[in-house]
């Protein structure tokens, strides 16, 4: 009774995500924050730098996933409050858990394809090597999750998008610089490696560097695992918190 | 009789201001019940409290047996909602829109179709279905939102405001709609502020004023309770403005104009009409005509709830989204 309760809230979550991919991965705000601001931040700061390219693909793919995954709830979820269709998921037979994991699996797919595809672009043209693929597929996934998750939790209070934009945007972008994203968390002045720590994409860089060097250390990977899925729950019940919230 | 809703001691604040207040009533099965107020009187509020879409601050809701806040996935299994505001997506087909409706109320998937069809079919929009809802008229998204509501056959449906903001011809559409749906076994849940569709339509109505109700009963219950209460219309040639002088008049209670007519209350009809025939022959003017007019469900709500009947034919503001948490 309980697996078919749960198997049937999975299925309702899917069609969810199904919908909001037709409707919204093609909507304008989505592509410009999702699609161009990590390429655009990661030209800012790569071109030139005597960095050498293969060390910031990590950062890039990371990026890709944490907007891309990020930008589509942006949208979708204060859209919706807008316009009423969010009415229409609270109507129906469904909790507001599934509601939101929904959300999440759109947001999800989105960083996800967008974060490999960036990667499949950027390797092969730097001549880089990527040593252990499955895991920077693992890696690119669980933070595709996560990242899927923090896009709700951002945009569970607003009811319009130009609300709902600005301090997704900024919070995201602090997160770059702050991640390790484009400089390197052990070169961080002590005060901000602790506030890198509390944040997810730093775990996530960490995880897809590992992969992409094979410098794989285990038990750092399994740290930055446990943090990422702890981060993703964290995330959920805060976003469930928010909507509810702000809902009734 | 058994009951399709039951409202008991049903209150929502939002801070300070009391939206619903302390409401109790029930609609039977199979009936049409209508929620009839002025904007902002909270019918909207109780909507969303009876569909689950808000958290009472006390009280319960129960639709079709089940607590909508206890059980809420059995109470909205059997419920349809139409809101006041389309809430399809405009980037889908009509077609889109109604399979998933159906996915989200687990339409089995070899009906989804079929039930889709039917719908189109019944709401006249087949023609139309792979055209994106963004395209259509306000008339035409409100007939697919009554057909998103149905597609998995409830036993109760709501409609909030169904004919708002529609054209003349749309909204006898609408109404007729409502009627069949009801002639085939589906209990009706209608808000209106339209005092006219709600005496056409329902069989029981409840008048919401300020988050309370001031009564429930049958429409022609509600007339018959000021049936004391007598109005004559009468006009004069040549018209004038003559308010003053018929409000002085003994045994008027009260005079209003309605176009070259006026409308004058008094206890007993049989009593003043022949003073005004009086008064007309000592103001050199000629009665063009006379009626007594019964107590309409207007005269009700005005007598109850001691509201203007323009205040409820005044019309919403071109309408907004109402945002989860205001008054309406």
């Amino acid at each position: 009774m309980l697996v078919r309760a749960l198997m049937n809230s999975i299925i309702k979550a899917v069609y969810i995500a199904k919908k909001d991919a037709r409707v919204y991965f093609f909507k304008w705000p989505n592509i410009t924050f999702g699609l161009f601001l990590p390429a655009i931040i990661y030209l800012a700061f790569s071109v030139g730098r005597p960095t050498e390219i293969s060390s910031t693909i990590p950062g890039l793919a990371a990026m890709a996933s944490l907007f891309g995954a990020g930008a589509i709830q942006s949208v979708a979820l204060p859209l919706e409050r807008a316009t009423g269709t969010f009415d229409r998921l609270l109507t129906a037979p469904i909790s507001l858990t599934t509601i939101i994991v929904g959300k999440a699996l759109g947001g999800f797919f989105f960083g996800m394809v967008l974060s490999i595809a960036y990667s499949l672009i950027v390797i092969p043209l730097s001549g880089a090597t990527l040593t252990s693929p499955v895991l920077f597929a693992f890696g690119i996934m669980l933070s595709s999750f996560v990242f899927s998750a923090l896009g709700v939790c951002i945009s569970a209070p607003f009811r319009d998008i130009p609300e709902a934009m600005p301090p997704a945007t900024l919070f995201r972008v602090s997160m770059v610089f702050l991640g390790g994203v484009l400089i390197p968390v052990a070169t961080m002045p002590n005060f901000l490696q602790l506030i890198a720590y509390m944040l997810p994409l730093t775990y996530a860089v960490d995880m897809l560097q590992q992969a992409m060097t094979g410098q794989i250390a285990a038990q750092l990977f399994l740290v930055d695992t446990v943090a990422l899925v702890v981060f993703s729950f964290f995330f959920f019940v805060a976003a469930v918190w928010i909507l509810k919230r702000t809902l009734h | 009789m058994s009951l399709a809703v039951e409202v008991h001691n049903l209150t929502k604040r939002y801070g300070n201001i009391i939206a619903v207040d302390n409401i109790s009533f029930t609609v039977n099965r199979g009936e049409i019940f209508g929620f009839l107020g002025p904007n902002g009187a909270g019918k909207t509020t109780t909507i969303r409290l009876l569909t689950g879409q808000t958290k009472p601050t006390s009280g319960k809701v129960i639709v079709a047996d089940y607590d909508v806040n206890r059980e809420p996935v059995k109470a909205k299994e059997r419920a349809g909602v139409v809101p006041e505001v389309s809430n399809l997506y405009d980037e889908m087909s009509a077609w889109d829109n109604l399979i998933f409706a159906a996915q989200l109320y687990s339409v089995p998937k070899n009906e989804r179709d079929i039930r889709a069809k039917e719908l189109l079919e019944l709401f006249g929009l087949h023609e139309r279905r792979r055209d994106r809802v963004g395209n259509f008229s306000r008339g035409m998204k409100r007939r697919l939102t009554i057909a998103a509501a149905l597609i998995h056959k409830p036993a109760i449906i709501f409609l909030d405001e169904p004919t708002t903001g529609l054209d003349v011809q749309s909204a006898r559409m609408i109404r007729n709609l409502v009627k069949e749906l009801n002639e085939s076994g589906v209990t009706i849940f209608l808000t209106t502020h339209y005092i006219e569709e709600a005496d056409q339509l329902c069989q029981r109505v409840a008048i919401i004023n300020k988050g309370k109700i001031v009564a429930v009963d049958n429409p022609e219950k509600l007339k018959a309770a000021i049936e004391a209460h007598h109005t004559i219309e009468i006009s004069f040639s040549p018209a004038q403005d003559l308010n003053d002088k018929l409000r002085s008049l003994k045994r008027v209670s009260g005079v209003s104009r309605v176009g070259d007519k006026f409308r004058i209350h008094v206890e007993d009809a049989s009593e003043v009409v022949p003073l005004l025939v009086d008064f007309a022959r000592e103001n050199s003017l000629k009665v063009i005509s006379i009626n007594t007019l019964k107590p309409s469900l207007e005269d009700a709500f005005v007598k109850i709830t001691g509201l203007s009947p323009e205040v409820m034919a005044s019309e919403k503001e071109p309408i907004k989204r109402e945002k989860s948490g205001n008054v309406g």
